[in-house]
């Protein structure tokens, strides 16, 4: 069955509560990435990410009836449940660092691809493994807050939207994580300072 | 602007942000406050910093294998809706074909039935218009023959079934017109009132194809 592009979501979920496997494919290829990458960034984990994804689909297929177009976007409906299962995940088990880079690629192609120095290529991963750790140590409400606004870029009004709160929680939360954020990195760059110093 | 309502706006500002009164402000605050402008540095590398890994994770997608096991689950929940929405047509058909088998029953019965008690009612009008030499067949009716009653009453035009004759089959019987005493009907096994014994009667009997009679009437006297 031909699916058009601009097909509403409530449409989609509809036909795929009747059966239609085309329509339950279109809403997934919407929404996975996004979905996927909210978990991945808030857990850490790629197993728990992708546990999370098909947790939330899982959920469309068995209740489609649970999501209620007059409530919001199926998006935000799509988000709240992902929000539940990764607290759930994160309750479950402790964090597992990835082995990967946050890109998927593996460390030794990326450097060979690179064009700068090693040195610098070091220090760039570094910095970011550091932003990364800090990002997951952050308290659930404010990582959630800098992972929307920050790393997956909504805007205030998105991520009000998803979080299901007013903008104003949203400025206040993400003032609390960047001023937590930054305390943290200061941190862990201060150790290695005073490592080298000591020797 | 105070340090307070930098931290709270000013950090907000970036490089992108167009001219206004409050990036002036900042840029004012900034100027007289060693402080703000460190944490508005250091906030700066820091978004570079989350806007460098958000890039880098930005084209990471769920695995193939998610949705490989997602459709699979998709067709067992829908196959198994569908076995199931057969079941229950399946059974609706079959409750709605027994209701339908019973329908068609009762109204056969009742029918069958109406039928009956036309045929009753026709046997007895057609005895009541008939003359009493008619037809064996109509001549006893079928109340008659149940109740088997040894007394027969004077006003009964009826044939009554001697005591332990079995119903006769009406084909080969004949009715016979005899005159006898009132007294000889005990003699067919009949009570009668011995004050009137020695009256002379009309009686009709049923006489079956063996020459034995099997049912009497007491055909009704003018008077």
């Amino acid at each position: 069955m031909e699916i058009d592009l601009q097909e509403r979501d409530d449409v989609l979920l509809r036909r795929s509560a009747k059966g239609d496997e085309d329509a339950f494919a279109e809403i997934y290829r919407r929404y996975q990435a996004r979905l996927y990458r909210f978990a991945l960034r808030m857990t850490g984990s790629a197993w728990a990410a992708e546990e999370v994804v098909q947790d939330i689909f899982m959920t469309l297929v068995r209740e489609p009836k649970k999501y209620d177009p007059q409530r919001g976007a199926l998006g935000a409906f799509l988000y709240g449940i992902a929000r539940n299962r990764v607290m759930k995940q994160l309750e479950r088990a402790p964090r597992e660092l990835p082995l990967e880079d946050s890109d998927g690629t593996c460390r030794t192609n990326s450097f060979a691809t690179d064009p700068m120095t090693p040195a610098h290529w070091a220090e760039l991963r570094e910095r970011r493994e550091q932003v990364r750790s800090a990002v997951l140590e952050l308290p659930i409400e404010f990582r959630e807050a800098i992972v929307l606004c920050e790393l997956e870029e909504m805007s205030y009004e998105e991520a009000a939207r998803v979080l299901d709160c007013p903008v104003g929680t949203i400025r206040s939360r993400l003032h609390r994580g960047r001023a937590l954020l930054l305390a943290k990195l200061e941190m862990l760059r201060e150790v290695p300072k005073r490592v080298n110093a000591g020797h | 602007m105070t340090c307070e309502e930098f931290a709270m706006a000013g950090l907000e500002i970036g490089p992108s942000t167009e001219d206004g009164p409050l990036r002036l402000a900042a840029r004012e605050h900034l100027r007289n406050c060693p402080h703000c402008a460190a944490l508005y540095e250091n906030w700066q590398g820091l978004r570079d910093d989350l806007h460098a890994l958000g890039v880098a994770s930005r084209e990471r997608e769920t695995p193939h294998r998610v949705e490989v096991r997602l459709r699979q689950q998709f067709r067992v929940k829908h196959g198994t809706m569908r076995t199931r929405r057969t079941a229950a047509i399946a059974a609706w058909a079959l409750a709605a074909a027994a209701v339908l088998v019973g329908v068609i029953s009762w109204t056969s019965w009742r029918h069958q039935e109406a039928w009956n008690v036309a045929g009753r009612h026709k046997v007895s009008t057609a005895r009541e218009t008939a003359p009493s030499n008619s037809a064996p067949a109509e001549a006893i009716s079928p109340a008659a023959m149940e109740l088997g009653d040894v007394v027969v009453a004077a006003n009964s035009g009826d044939f009554a079934l001697l005591p332990g004759v079995i119903p006769p089959s009406l084909e080969d019987a004949t009715v016979v017109h005899v005159q006898m005493q009132r007294s000889a009907l005990t003699a067919l096994g009949l009570t009668v009132n011995e004050e009137h014994g020695t009256d002379w009667i009309q009686v009709d009997l049923l006489v079956g194809d063996d020459g034995v009679p099997q049912a009497v009437r007491l055909p009704q006297s003018p008077d």
